[in-house]
């Protein structure tokens, strides 16, 4: 039985740990994604996104002294955006469903949370692609519609069964 | 009035640019991606010691009281351990380091005995990693959150 081909994926990871970057950027390779950069901070991550226009872009939230509420709401709604609607997924450790909200209403695409395992970030990478909802723009929100109740749509919740760990 | 929401179908979906069929199995990727990071995984509690040096060295400055500049410091570092840990295999580092940062958030400075609160959490993780934790420790971490929620608790 095969799988989802990444070969042609390229994907851009940015977070402030190196560790992180690192091990993130192994799955990846491990999957057979070919094209991966890197970036420790908002700025430098968006930089990438207009040159290399990246597929995906997992990005971690505190990447001091940037944030990555700051980097999504760039993506989406800045003039000079390459690709506002570019699928995002928000990869940090804070979990509370505040937080969850809050990157959602920046315009994320998935969220997931740390500490990840491969066979979380393999899950959450076929359902972005999965990914069907449409954008939408409403007074100062850009991106997946946040009322779309679709299959494919990826969970915004935490990871929490214990095969996820 | 409520402003009228507008859709947009993505022109490029990744659906158009990813097929799902001809690339590894889902079981096969996940091992070859564990494969591809079990020398970055080794070599974690390597790194791990620089976020507990900087980690202790900044609950050293903090003990009259902290700062509120020190004690986010504390967070940042507690935060990217909570992160690190269970993601590199070391589960009870990021059950530690996320009680750490439950008893730290929003807080401006250490009265009393509270710094001492974050000294414990500095020692058990020193200890997991003494004793090499590794791997799912579902009754040790369950036990573990429960005494240090105790302890916040009646420390905060």
């Amino acid at each position: 039985m095969s799988g989802y081909d990444f070969e042609s994926m390229k994907v851009l990871v940015a977070d402030d740990s190196r560790p992180m970057r690192s091990l993130i950027k192994s799955f990846l390779l491990g999957f057979g994604v070919k094209e991966m950069f890197e970036a420790a901070d908002a700025n430098e991550a968006y930089e990438l996104v207009t040159q290399l226009e990246p597929d995906i872009v997992i990005t971690d939230w505190r990447m001091p002294p940037t944030d990555g509420l700051d980097l999504v709401r760039k993506i989406r709604m800045d003039m000079e955006s390459p690709n506002p609607y570019l699928p995002i997924i928000m990869l940090t450790g804070f979990t509370e469903l505040h937080r969850v909200k809050q990157a959602r209403d920046a315009g994320v695409t998935a969220f997931l949370a740390k500490p990840i395992s491969a066979a979380a970030l393999y899950r959450r990478l076929c359902t972005v692609i999965d990914d069907q909802r449409p954008f939408v723009r409403v007074g100062k929100f850009f991106g997946p519609d946040r009322r779309a109740r679709r299959r494919s749509e990826p969970y915004m919740g935490v990871e929490r069964r214990r095969d996820s760990q | 009035m409520a402003d009228k929401a507008q859709k947009f179908q993505p022109p490029h979906p990744l659906t158009r640019k990813i097929r799902k069929t001809g690339g590894p199995s889902p079981e096969q990727a996940i091992l070859r991606a564990l494969n591809a990071a079990e020398d970055l995984i080794d070599n974690y509690q390597g790194w791990a010691v620089d976020d507990l040096t900087a980690l202790w060295k900044a609950y050293e400055e903090s003990r009259n009281g902290g700062s509120p500049r020190q004690i986010q410091k504390m967070f940042e570092i507690a935060h990217a351990i909570r992160g690190e840990g269970g993601s590199f295999g070391f589960q009870l580092i990021s059950t530690i380091g996320d009680s750490l940062c439950k008893f730290l958030e929003g807080r401006k400075k250490l009265a009393g005995a509270e710094s001492e609160v974050v000294k414990v959490h500095i020692l058990a993780m020193r200890a997991v990693f003494k004793q090499d934790l590794k791997g799912p420790q579902p009754a040790m971490e369950r036990e573990l959150r429960q005494l240090l929620a105790l302890l916040r608790e009646r420390m905060g």
